[in-house]
């Protein structure tokens, strides 16, 4: 049998602005793995292809070994077919057989699971032509799938998301150096540090509510307190930090301050003091010393969100930060707004009050407006010079895909621009 | 109508608080009249709202003087299509 993964919706994709930018909405974390790794662990399969927007197609083949928007990928097998928001525990298992689909309200596919020969008879033409023939005419499940809907929703479940992938994993113990004296709280059975992880003395790792899963060559500075649960990435450094519960740190963060129930993709920098709670970081981004988002109103009310700069969506929970796309950077001593949506490749600059609550991608906050900045090449020049520095390479395939996104996010920015200027000019 | 090079003196007057009269052509905006990089910025978008106009940033912020600054405006309102005097 062959897992497709789809992400081709552009409505549903808008949810998860700005993070979605420039991934599939399952790469996304929430607990200790992303959405697409918790659904081939509930599947059990290894042959994998995937379908994604046009414009992310170069740059995420030079990120994956599966096949990515190839339609050969279509023929000669079962085929079990997913979108990426569909949370992994409500699927079947693949010992079921025969060919079934389920569609959200919209009439687009969650999930499908097609025979070779029921295949054959679907429209060919293209991916989306494809799925649209699924929808129509195969069999109904029964089954209902339930979805991740927006960005928050991953803040959110994280916490109960990492119990939920450490006792899946089923890994314990201490395999790295733990450097006395430090202080283990909790059961032990509750803690994995992986080969290679270094935890400095005098350091705090309190698994009492929850577990903790540090994984290999993660540093972990002296006078940091881990409270679970926690997942800390591959390689990131924890430099005294505050971490309180309900963490997930990507690969090669670096975590200083205080970072509370939050996500961050990987490849982040939040060296420095100050607040992050129930945000989503994406990656390649830089907080400055002092950054600090507000997670809850003064008013006890619900969050807001403008994921388009225009439409405030109720999230429903007390408590949402800052959603921050990738290569973002932050001047020392920014405040973000609760609820705030800050674009990928946008640029902060503080004003010693909350920045709005949506700043476009590709935006440079400046003097209380947002303007064009140095733009596009010079943003481009920094994203090469971060990666760069972590080993990784910018390509003419990342470029080709954030102008793509600068092709998007035009509109939004555009009207920001305008109405910089004329506060700028009174 | 006040000519472009009085416009753009006003504006760069306004952003950089100068006296408009003691800036001239030749003037470098940074090494001259102590233009910070986020004045740049600021100045590119207060010309783009004088002259209601878009400029590439690039090419904008690669002006380095005054007199560059007019010969730029000029060919980028001439081909957007926006009317100037002077």
């Amino acid at each position: 049998m062959r897992l497709i993964f789809i992400d081709r919706n552009e409505s549903s994709r808008a949810n998860f602005y700005p993070l979605s930018y420039s991934r599939p909405i399952w790469d996304l974390r929430c607990g200790i793995r992303s959405l697409a790794e918790k659904i081939i662990a509930r599947l059990g399969v290894s042959d994998i292809a995937c379908f994604v927007p046009d414009t992310m197609a170069e740059a995420y083949r030079q990120k994956t070994s599966w096949p990515v928007n190839d339609l050969s990928s279509l023929c000669g097998d079962e085929l079990f077919i997913v979108d990426g928001r569909v949370k992994a525990e409500g699927l079947p298992k693949t010992a079921q057989s025969g060919s079934e689909v389920t569609t959200d309200s919209e009439g687009n596919v969650l999930y499908a699971r097609v025979d070779p020969s029921q295949a054959a008879t679907l429209a060919q033409d293209d991916i989306d032509a494809f799925l649209s023939s699924a929808g129509r005419t195969l069999s109904r499940s029964e089954r209902s799938v339930a979805t991740w809907n927006y960005t928050w929703d991953l803040i959110l479940a994280n916490a109960e998301e990492i119990r939920r992938d450490f006792a899946s994993l089923g890994r314990q113990g201490i395999e790295g150096v733990v450097e006395e004296p430090n202080a283990l709280r909790g059961s032990r059975n509750d803690i994995y540090i992986a080969p290679g992880a270094l935890v400095h003395p005098m350091v705090v790792i309190d698994a009492e509510h929850g577990p903790v899963y540090i994984e290999q060559g993660v540093q972990i500075h002296p006078f940091s307190r881990i409270e679970g649960p926690c997942y800390i990435g591959a390689k990131s450094i924890v430099l005294g930090a505050k971490c309180r519960e309900g963490n997930s740190i990507g690969p090669m963060c670096r975590i200083g301050g205080e970072v509370e129930e939050s996500i961050l993709q990987g490849y982040s920098n939040k060296y420095h003091d100050g607040f992050l709670g129930h945000a989503y970081v994406g990656e390649w981004v830089n907080l400055g010393a002092l950054t600090t988002n507000s997670d809850l109103k003064n008013d006890y009310t619900t969050v807001s969100v403008m994921l388009d700069g225009k439409h405030a969506i109720d999230t429903g929970s007390t408590k949402v930060g800052s959603l921050i796309g990738d290569h973002t950077k932050t001047s020392i001593g920014t405040f973000l707004n609760t609820g705030a949506c800050i674009g990928a490749m946008a640029v902060l600059m503080a004003t010693g009050k909350p920045l709005p609550k949506f700043i476009p991608s590709f935006g440079w906050y400046v003097e209380g407006v947002v303007t064009k900045g140095f733009g596009r090449t010079s943003l481009y020049k920094t994203a090469e010079a971060a990666m760069s520095r972590r080993g990784c390479q910018w390509t003419g395939a990342d470029r080709a895909m954030w102008d793509a996104v600068f092709e998007l996010t035009a509109p939004a920015r555009n009207e920001a621009v305008r109405r910089g200027r004329i506060a700028m000019s009174k | 109508m006040a000519t472009i090079e009085e416009r753009i003196k006003q504006v760069t007057a306004r952003v950089l608080k100068l006296n408009p009269e003691e800036i001239r052509p030749e003037h470098n905006f940074a090494a001259d009249l102590g233009a910070e990089s986020v004045q740049s910025i600021e100045l590119v978008a207060m010309f783009e709202q004088e002259f209601g106009i878009e400029m590439e940033e690039d090419a904008a912020l690669a002006v380095e003087t005054v007199g560059g600054a007019i010969d730029f405006i000029r060919d980028v309102c001439r081909q957007q299509g926006v009317e100037t005097e002077g």
